[in-house]
């Protein structure tokens, strides 16, 4: 999927506030830069999945906690 | 120089006391400092469990202007915050929601716990960095508020420092052991709201004295006279009013509503009503209870939350729907029949001559032990 593309999967995600949705295409948006080897922006979008995991009680909060973690840029959390 | 009236006419013995002087009901100043030494000092209802009935209910509360969030977290405890994040200060919850996971604030998302703990900065630290030496998430959890549960109510204690709800009230809920039993609300029509003209410690005073019963609800003559009804009085507690003739409702195949299990021969015909200060008002009866709230909106204006309380659940006694309502609907009746006394006497507070007024000694304790009360909880905040 190509950015733009997935920049309006978000963008819809957003204003029909679909949590689910959110979580799925920032984690895509993360997986993207983090093979492209671009850490800082697979960490800024991998911070918006989790916290909209985190918000919605969604089980792929533990494992985006897990990879900020790795990348040191939080704490791990108990879920 | 003390502004103020002077109290002492009021702390005075009911014989010769006066009620609180007019500017406890129509001064914005006063009323401000009423929320503070009165509301925010004590033990005061903010709402009701049954509005937060399941795990990961929130409900936002303006407690006479403060920002307050009932929650119900994953243990099933109720909860309440200050609804304000930690970062910003912005509203975190502004609507009744459910809560799947956390609390998450709509500004810069930081995000809570229904426990209150901060679980979530997102890029405190910078873009994509979620953490920062500085910013210890331990420490900025939501300000939690002294709260308790009781008999449905949420009491909260803004100030922290009144004495823990059992010790406060530990008389009432000794006299009121025999209804420590589940509590059922009857569904929609259970509930009442009534927006009334007047300033709030004229409803809790009206509340709890007989006084008035026979001239303003002369439907209760025919079963409930003035002689049947006793006044109920714990100084710097609670007061109120019991009757000896609580007659039962009963449909037209003569049922009637289960009682509450276990209560003593004392209730077949006994119900109690007592105003527990500040500002909540409770009734129980042998096959129903009631708890009133009283949000003061400002010094002339308060909103009256009511509801009603059965022994079994709608659920299990659908049989019962009918009294439910009819039941509901004599209540409406009645508290409606209030209305003009409390207007009336808000209007009659702008009467720049009026005194406070006199007490009936044999009639008004139960009043005069509210306005007692009052006083004292400003005497206290005035010497502090």
């Amino acid at each position: 999927m190509d950015r733009a593309t997935l920049d309006d999967l978000l963008l819809d995600a957003h204003s029909r506030n679909d949590p689910a949705a959110l979580v799925t295409y920032y984690t895509m948006a993360a997986d993207e830069r983090e093979a492209a080897g671009d850490i800082d922006a697979a960490c800024f979008f991998l911070t918006h999945a989790f916290v909209f995991a985190l918000e919605h009680g969604a089980p792929e909060a533990d494992s985006l906690n897990q990879r900020l973690v790795r990348h040191g840029r939080a704490d791990r959390l108990k879920l | 120089m003390n502004k103020h009236s002077p109290l002492s006419s009021v702390l005075a013995d009911v014989n010769t006391a006066n009620g609180l002087p007019n500017e406890h009901y129509v001064d914005p100043g006063v009323f401000a400092e009423e929320r503070q030494s009165v509301l925010y000092a004590n033990w005061s209802g903010i709402g009701f469990g049954k509005d937060v009935p399941e795990s990961g209910d929130a409900k936002p509360v303006d407690f006479l202007g403060m920002p307050l969030l009932i929650v119900r977290d994953r243990d099933g405890e109720i909860g309440v915050f200050q609804n304000t994040c930690r970062h910003r200060g912005m509203i975190l919850v502004d609507a009744p929601k459910k809560i799947g996971g956390a609390i998450r604030c709509p500004y810069h998302s930081w995000c809570y716990s229904l426990k209150g703990e901060l679980r979530a900065t997102p890029h405190v630290g910078g873009p994509g960095q979620n953490k920062h030496e500085d910013v210890k998430n331990e420490y900025l959890g939501l300000v939690r508020i002294r709260s308790h549960v009781w008999r449905d109510v949420i009491f909260v204690n803004v100030d922290g420092n009144a004495p823990a709800f059992e010790d406060a009230h530990g008389e009432l809920l000794e006299r009121w052991k025999e209804f420590e039993t589940p509590l059922f609300h009857g569904g929609d029509e259970s509930s009442l709201k009534l927006e009334v003209k007047t300033n709030w410690k004229l409803a809790v005073e009206n509340y709890c004295e007989s006084y008035h019963l026979p001239w303003v609800h002369p439907g209760l003559n025919s079963y409930s006279r003035l002689e049947d009804h006793y006044n109920i009085e714990k100084r710097g507690h609670y007061s109120g009013q019991g009757t000896l003739v609580y007659r039962q409702l009963t449909d037209q195949d003569g049922a009637t509503m289960p009682d509450f299990p276990g209560l003593s021969d004392k209730w077949d015909e006994g119900a109690e009503y007592i105003a527990l200060y500040p500002n909540v008002l409770l009734g129980v009866q042998r096959d129903h209870s009631f708890a009133i709230i009283l949000e003061p909106v400002d010094q002339g204006n308060t909103v009256e939350h009511i509801e009603l309380y059965y022994a079994k659940s709608e659920a299990d006694t659908p049989e019962h729907d009918g009294l439910r309502a009819s039941n509901a609907q004599l209540w409406k009746t009645v508290f409606e029949e209030d209305v003009f006394v409390v207007e009336g006497m808000q209007k009659g507070r702008h009467g720049m001559l009026f005194d406070g007024g006199r007490f009936s000694p044999a009639m008004d304790g139960p009043t005069h032990n509210f306005h007692h009360w009052v006083a004292t909880q400003i005497e206290n905040g005035r010497s502090e």
